[in-house]
């Protein structure tokens, strides 16, 4: 179990140790970190910098037909880590507020968390070589054209879903930038 | 099976692109700033400025605030549009916010007026080392820690909020540090501290008294009001006596002889003894060791010529009868000089 979903358990002993990080962070300031300052920007920004990788560098990667850096299995590996930490980071930033623009993007990413790991599930229901091609003969045919099927649709839920996300992050982001970070 | 397109520039995903910005757009349209959850601005209320009695009141008008990128103004410009009072006094260097700009030039009015913490958060939050606290008239140059060495909180002296001082915070710290002290003072001057103290000068034990009034020797530990009589300003304490006749009075003995410098006689050691080098019209060198008293005893218009030597009255009387002197009273007219005979021989028959 271990082996077959290595990406989930480093996922996860990372966020326990972000976790110790931060509880360690309210206990020494008696307070929960507000976005605005060095710990809590400091989570948002590496944060959103894991989730921005996320997504470029596996699409990128998945598309890319003259250099293939690193095996797709790998790639996905990342995809999933990163997928995963970077929110987790980006939820501890909110300070627990989810007002606005910024509380926009926070149920966002919690939706396209949740859509990945639905989407992970699908995708290995469909036998595959360490490249990501599809291995033929060990699925039935239909079994293996209602995989497919289901695949696209994910997609077409999925992708839209990190569009809209990136979008708000973005204008979240120029915002805090204009009327915080560069004030004049 | 490869995608060659990227999912963004799919057409689900052009869509979805649109549909968001014109979400956001129209939510800025609707709402304005709040989109960005900047939090509450400060609601209590003042006098009415820019048409406003408080930040909150702008509602969502971030521009009344927040210049845009292509604009020269900055923040402060806006802040000193309605707030022009504060915008004269940053050019005085004696009032509280030109000094606090002379000091840090490159302070901006947010550097210590945050908003955006909620209607009831405080608008000023600042380091306390660098206010100018001595523009308000006091210097936290002799309170950097407090009787238990510890760094001053604002709160030490402004108790109910930052604009009011306590007016009992001297008093109570200060009756820990030196009790008998302070409520001798207080007793004596009151408790309105700040009419005199204004925390550079330290009125203590190691305060230096003008040197025009030097307290030395028998002045050295005298109670302050003993010549500040009922002083309660610093100009008060200015116009103190410093004569030596405001205190002290002329002694009977001196019958008026001797005029107001005292100090050509006495300094501040004690009263006795006293040097006179000035015009005696009798040699001070007669009798040595002798006191002012022993010619002196009553006053100094009066001298006595008896007491010394064989000087006793009975004695003298019956010589100077025999030589037929009448006016044996009157030494000083045959003895000026102290002499037995008037050119100061010592001729007993000069007589």
């Amino acid at each position: 179990m271990l082996r077959g979903n290595k990406e989930l358990w480093l996922a996860a002993l990372t966020m326990i140790v972000i976790t110790g990080v931060y509880g360690s962070v309210v206990m020494l300031t008696r307070s929960i970190p507000p976005a605005r300052e060095v710990f809590g920007h400091s989570l948002g920004i590496v944060g959103f910098v894991l989730m921005l990788m996320t997504e470029t560098l596996y699409s990128l990667r998945k598309r890319s037909r003259s250099v293939r850096w690193g095996r797709m299995s790998f790639w996905l590996q990342f995809h999933i880590f990163t997928g995963l930490v970077g929110p987790y980071m980006v939820l501890l930033h909110t300070s627990w507020k989810f007002n606005g623009i910024a509380g926009a993007t926070t149920l966002l990413t919690v939706i396209i968390v949740f859509s990945g790991f639905v989407g992970r599930y699908i995708f290995t229901r469909i036998p595959r070589s360490l490249d990501g091609l599809e291995v033929e003969g060990t699925l039935s045919q239909e079994a293996l054209k209602q995989a497919r099927r289901l695949l696209a649709l994910w997609h077409a839920v999925h992708i839209p879903i990190g569009i809209a996300l990136f979008i708000s992050a973005f204008v979240h982001i120029g915002a805090a930038l204009y009327y915080a970070t560069f004030l004049k | 099976m490869r995608n060659k397109r990227l999912g963004c520039l799919s057409g689900s995903g052009i869509i979805t692109a649109i549909v968001t910005i014109l979400v956001i757009a129209g939510y800025v349209y609707a709402r304005g700033g709040l989109l960005y959850n900047p939090g509450p601005l400060n609601a209590q209320r003042g006098e009415a400025l820019g048409g406003v009695t408080s930040h909150a009141e702008t509602g969502g008008n971030c521009e009344a605030c927040h210049t845009a990128p292509w604009e020269r103004a900055t923040m402060a410009d806006r802040c000193m549009d309605c707030h022009s009072g504060i915008a004269a006094q940053m050019q005085d260097t004696a009032s509280l916010h030109g000094k606090a700009l002379r000091n840090s030039p490159d302070l901006a009015c947010r550097s210590c007026h945050p908003e955006h913490r909620g209607a009831d958060a405080p608008l000023t939050e600042m380091d306390e080392a660098s206010f100018p606290h001595e523009a308000l008239g006091f210097s936290l140059q002799a309170h950097q820690l407090t009787s238990v060495n510890q760094p001053f909180a604002c709160s030490d002296c402004h108790r109910q909020d930052i604009y009011t001082f306590a007016a009992d915070a001297c008093k109570n710290c200060h009756n820990e540090i030196e009790s008998a002290f302070t409520v001798a003072h207080s007793a004596e001057y009151g408790d309105a501290c700040l009419g005199c103290h204004d925390g550079v000068d330290r009125f203590d034990k190691n305060f230096s008294h003008p040197a025009g009034f030097a307290l030395t020797e028998g002045h050295a530990n005298l109670p302050c009001a003993q010549c500040h009589t009922g002083a309660r300003t610093f100009v008060d304490f200015q116009n103190a006596p410093s004569t030596c006749y405001a205190c002290h009075a002329e002694p009977a003995y001196h019958a008026g002889q001797f005029g107001t410098e005292c100090e050509a006689c006495h300094d501040t050691t004690a009263w006795s003894p006293a040097k006179f080098n000035e015009q005696h019209t009798f040699p001070l060198d007669h009798g040595d060791g002798a006191s002012c008293a022993t010619c002196h005893p009553s006053t100094f218009s009066n001298y006595t010529c008896y007491g010394c030597h064989e000087h006793n009255e009975v004695e003298i009387r019956s010589k100077h009868l025999e030589e037929g002197v009448s006016d044996f009273q009157n030494c000083m007219e045959c003895h000026a000089t102290g002499q037995k005979d008037k050119d100061g021989g010592d001729d007993d028959d000069d007589h």
